[in-house]
């Protein structure tokens, strides 16, 4: 029997199809994976399955019957559950108290934590999930945590469950536990999607596979009639690849080098452990590497935002380790972000007041403690010419610009301020051809000019049609160093996926 | 042209968009006045409910509030709404610039009490007082300029100490992660019952003298001169108008405030864009801080050296409070705030003629209560705005497609 059935299901954005036109079946106590690069549609459909969003097109059949999903609660209705990535516990609840909410169990106004406990228990018992129904939610390991959501979906009846990315926040020990689990939910009959982009945990718990690419589905295979290599293909593909002239240069002295370097994410685990690397004047160093192996916590250590753990870090041979922002900027760090409305721009600031953020202080734009603004207009007028920056007036609220204008003018800022080493991370994400295009010439020109760039991407025809060397980041290391003219989209695809690691590493 | 296509067109004409609103909207004007109208008429319906005649209400109210002129006592009427406002005003800039920079600075009460004991301290400590007053008696007819001297050292070192009152919050807040709010109204407290518990009844009080007169009076030279006799009118409205004024360079004209604005623009999604252009967040929040508390303070010293000439044993708080309420009827702008004041200071100076008609002073606060609760329901109010506008405007130009139609 088909648990759940999608029929051309589509999902139009503003300016982006997410999904298009997707159709597939899963069978009742089945796992079935769901793959694809970040971007390729994956959370869209879990969430239009779940109710949170509505489709632009198509239908959905649940147990065979046509079913409309209009909401999280219909979903519920349905006998679905979802297991977030992101957990939403309360920490300061008991286990019991994070696993009956919304529906807990009372005796007349009062709830009845008594029985609520030993219902919790009995399921845990049932499923053999253990937990503490007494502990403190927020006491209690990543791990452990996830087991109350498994279990709270449980508890409301979930016979479909759907797991977004479950292992993105686990230890390896943690997944294999994990796994565990769903195989004794597959053995009571319940039917698992189950979301990643971690070929080798879709390898191994998968039944059956479907991979995504920019919003369309690829294919459906059977786990015993394919391998990672094959995945990854199929996830990678071939991208339309912009013309990128080459451009060559005569690579200067070592700007940007750090050494052993270990950073921690917000949370405290090492994502960053043990990176090298040395950027030259006049050259482009490509970071490829699937989102989450580290490059955001890289990127942090490098633009002062947070201090490495250990390791060493300088910029034209100074230390840098412990410094601030500042001190970089003076150093002659530039920083172009894929964040543009959290980290590129003060989006209520106008055109004219964003132009000159980081070199407002100090002449031209501020004599003494008196910010100049007839200066900082003349500079925006210039730079909204000479970058075209639409619609053009200067007054305008960098929020009011689109993706693209807003790229534009952070390069403006960033490439106008006097520096020597350019930090680009995914500086064509959500942009169309034309400002993509627009950001590849500024960077080789940036390259022409002697700069250090180092580039930090998830795009692998912009890793190769830009770098002269490319860095392959798998979580948290530099698992491999080549050169564009040594390597393919499919090559670099698997080493990005880390396929093949492992043999290496052991070899 | 499509009906979406329309509305998009018309709010853009009067300044909105789809990213929210712009900072040269007409309506960021509107708002507030219209907030400020719907709370007086909201405060007639009020007064009626209760059996009262609204228009004689309103018009002891403002007949006596010193906006309007005439009537034999309007000269001190007058006199007293700009006495009253100078202190609003100087709380409300206190809160507004706070405001402007993503912080809520819910302790202009306590940094308005720490500005007006230490002005009454230099007002009269023997050490500073007998300096000016000799001073004073040497220089003959130059002796304003010992008065000069005497007042802007109390309201320096007012100004001062407010500050750093304020400071402490911001640095509670930038090295401990104490929350602003809690940091500033634990800070309010403990000011006031520091200096209205132990030093107006204790250190402060002259020994001959019972426990419940205040504090010693200040020196004549400490206090600030009056401009319009033989009303107590005084400099403080003038000094409080320069406030407003450096306050309105300081936030737009200034790196300081440049950097200020960015802060509070991105307050609530974690500071990042200024902060990855290497701005100093920590130094600027706690220079904010200061400045904030410094606001607040001024007006403190107008309490003292302006109106009171010691700290009275029967103060009562409320001054920082009511800064609130003015910094969001003012929309946290200077020029707005200084309106607000003024408006605020009306109210309150006409309350006291209501009650001779059997009219509960109460009646004002009414007003201002709901004023700003107009003000904090201004999505609405501008939502409903635009409807009229557009109303009015389709009335008056229907759109191309239905004429194509027709």
């Amino acid at each position: 029997m088909k648990a759940l059935e999608v029929r051309s299901i589509s999902k139009m954005f503003p300016g982006n199809l997410a999904n298009d036109n997707i159709s597939f079946s899963v069978e009742k106590g089945e796992i079935f994976a769901i793959v694809g690069e970040n971007g390729a549609g994956k959370s869209t459909l879990m969430n239009i399955i779940y109710g949170i969003y509505t489709p632009s097109g198509g239908d959905l059949l649940v147990n065979e019957n046509e079913v409309k999903i209009r909401s999280v609660e219909d979903a519920i209705k349905l006998r679905m559950g979802m297991v977030h990535q992101e957990f939403m516990l309360i920490p300061r609840f008991t286990v019991t108290q994070n696993i009956v909410i919304g529906d807990e169990p009372h005796k007349g106004i009062f709830f009845d934590y008594g029985r609520a406990v030993r219902e919790v228990r009995e399921l845990s018992e049932r499923v053999s999930l253990t937990v503490d129904a007494t502990a403190l939610a927020g006491d209690l390991p990543v791990g452990v945590q996830q087991r109350i959501e498994i279990l709270k979906v449980l508890r409301r009846g979930a016979e479909i469950l759907i797991f977004d990315e479950p292992t993105a926040v686990l230890t390896p020990e943690e997944t294999v536990e994990l796994f565990v689990t769903m195989r004794k939910l597959q053995a009571e009959g319940k039917t698992i999607l189950f979301i990643s982009h971690k070929l080798k945990e879709v390898m191994e718990i998968a039944d059956r596979i479907a991979v995504l690419r920019r919003g369309k589905l690829q294919g459906i295979v059977n786990k015993k009639d394919t391998n990672e290599e094959e995945l990854a293909r199929m996830m990678v593909g071939r991208n339309v690849v912009l013309e990128i002239p080459k451009v060559d240069v005569e690579v200067g002295a070592v700007a940007f080098a750090c050494h052993d370097l270990h950073v921690r994410n917000k949370r405290g685990y090492e994502a960053v452990k043990g990176m090298s690397l040395e950027v030259h004047g006049g050259e482009i160093v490509g970071i490829a590497g699937v989102q989450g192996n580290g490059q955001d916590e890289l990127v942090n250590a490098m633009i002062g935002f947070s201090h490495p753990v250990s390791g060493s870090m300088e910029l034209n041979g100074k230390n840098m380790r412990m410094v601030t922002t500042a001190q970089l900027r003076k150093e002659g760090m530039s920083y172009i972000t894929e964040d543009r409305g959290r980290r590129g721009l003060v989006m209520p600031y106008t055109v004219r007041e964003n132009s000159v953020m980081g070199q407002h202080l100090g002449r031209p734009f501020s004599k003494g403690i008196r910010m100049d603004y007839d200066k900082v207009g003349e500079f925006a007028e210039g730079k909204v010419k000479e970058y075209d920056i639409r619609p053009g007036d200067v007054y305008d609220t960098a929020g009011s610009l689109s993706g693209g204008n807003q790229q534009k003018l952070i390069l403006a800022r960033e490439l106008s301020l006097p520096h020597n080493f350019l930090i680009a991370s995914q500086p064509t994400r959500g942009l169309d051809v034309g400002a993509t295009e627009f950001v590849y010439r500024k960077l080789l020109e940036e390259k022409k000019a002697g700069k250090a760039i180092l580039l930090i991407s998830l795009e692998l025809s912009e890793i190769l049609g830009l770098s002269d060397r490319i860095l392959v980041m798998f979580e948290g290391r530099i698992v491999g160093e080549t050169t564009p003219d040594k390597t393919t989209e499919e090559a670099l695809g698997l080493l990005m996926l880390g396929v093949g690691i492992d043999k290496k590493v052991q070899s | 042209m499509s009906e979406s296509n329309f509305t998009t067109k018309f709010l853009k004409l009067f300044g909105i968009d789809n990213q929210g609103h712009n900072r040269r909207d007409p309506l960021n004007v509107w708002v507030p006045l219209i907030s400020v109208g719907l709370a007086l008429i909201f405060g007639m319906i009020v007064i009626a409910a209760s059996g009262r005649n609204p228009f004689q209400a309103y018009g002891l109210l403002f007949g006596d509030s010193g906006l309007i002129p005439g009537g034999p006592a309007w000269r001190r009427e007058f006199a007293e709404l700009l006495i009253k406002s100078a202190m609003y005003i100087a709380t409300g800039l206190s809160v507004a610039l706070a405001f402007k920079g993503g912080l809520f600075n819910i302790g202009a009460e306590g940094q308005f009490w720490v500005g007006a004991i230490v002005a009454t301290f230099f007002g009269y400590w023997a050490p500073v007082a007998h300096t000016f007053g000799a001073m004073y008696a040497a220089l003959g007819s130059f002796g304003w300029i010992a008065q000069l001297l005497h007042g802007a050292i109390c309201v320096i070192m007012g100004m001062l100490a407010g500050g750093a009152w304020a400071a402490v919050a911001g640095y509670l807040y930038v090295k401990r992660g104490v929350n602003i709010v809690i940091g500033t109204i634990m800070l309010n407290w403990i000011a006031w019952f520091l200096i209205t518990s132990w030093l107006v009844i204790g250190p402060m009080t002259p020994p001959s003298q019972t426990f419940t007169s205040g504090t010693f009076y200040v020196a004549d030279t400490a206090k600030l001169w009056r401009i319009m006799m033989p009303t107590r009118l005084n400099t403080s409205i003038l000094l409080v108008l320069l406030a407003a004024y450096a306050t309105w360079f300081l936030l737009y004209k200034t790196t300081v405030g440049y950097e200020i604005r960015a802060i509070g623009y991105t307050a609530n999604i974690g500071m990042e864009a200024p902060r990855a252009q290497g701005i100093n967040i920590s130094r600027r929040i706690l220079q904010l801080m200061f400045f904030s508390g410094a606001l607040a303070a001024l007006g403190g010293t107008f309490f003292i050296l302006g109106m009171q000439y010691q700290f009275p044993n029967t103060a009562i708080m409320g001054y920082g409070w009511t800064g609130i309420a003015i910094a969001l009827i003012g929309q946290s702008e200077p020029l707005g705030v200084v309106l607000a004041g003024l408006f605020i200071g009306a109210l309150r100076t006409g309350a006291t003629s209501m009650q001779v008609a059997n009219i509960p002073k109460t009646f004002s606060d009414i007003i201002e209560g709901m004023a700003v609760g107009f003000i904090a329901m201004q999505v609405a109010v501008r939502y409903y705005l635009v409807k009229i506008i557009q109303h009015r405007h389709a009335r008056r130009d229907p759109p191309a497609d239905q004429e194509a139609a027709a």
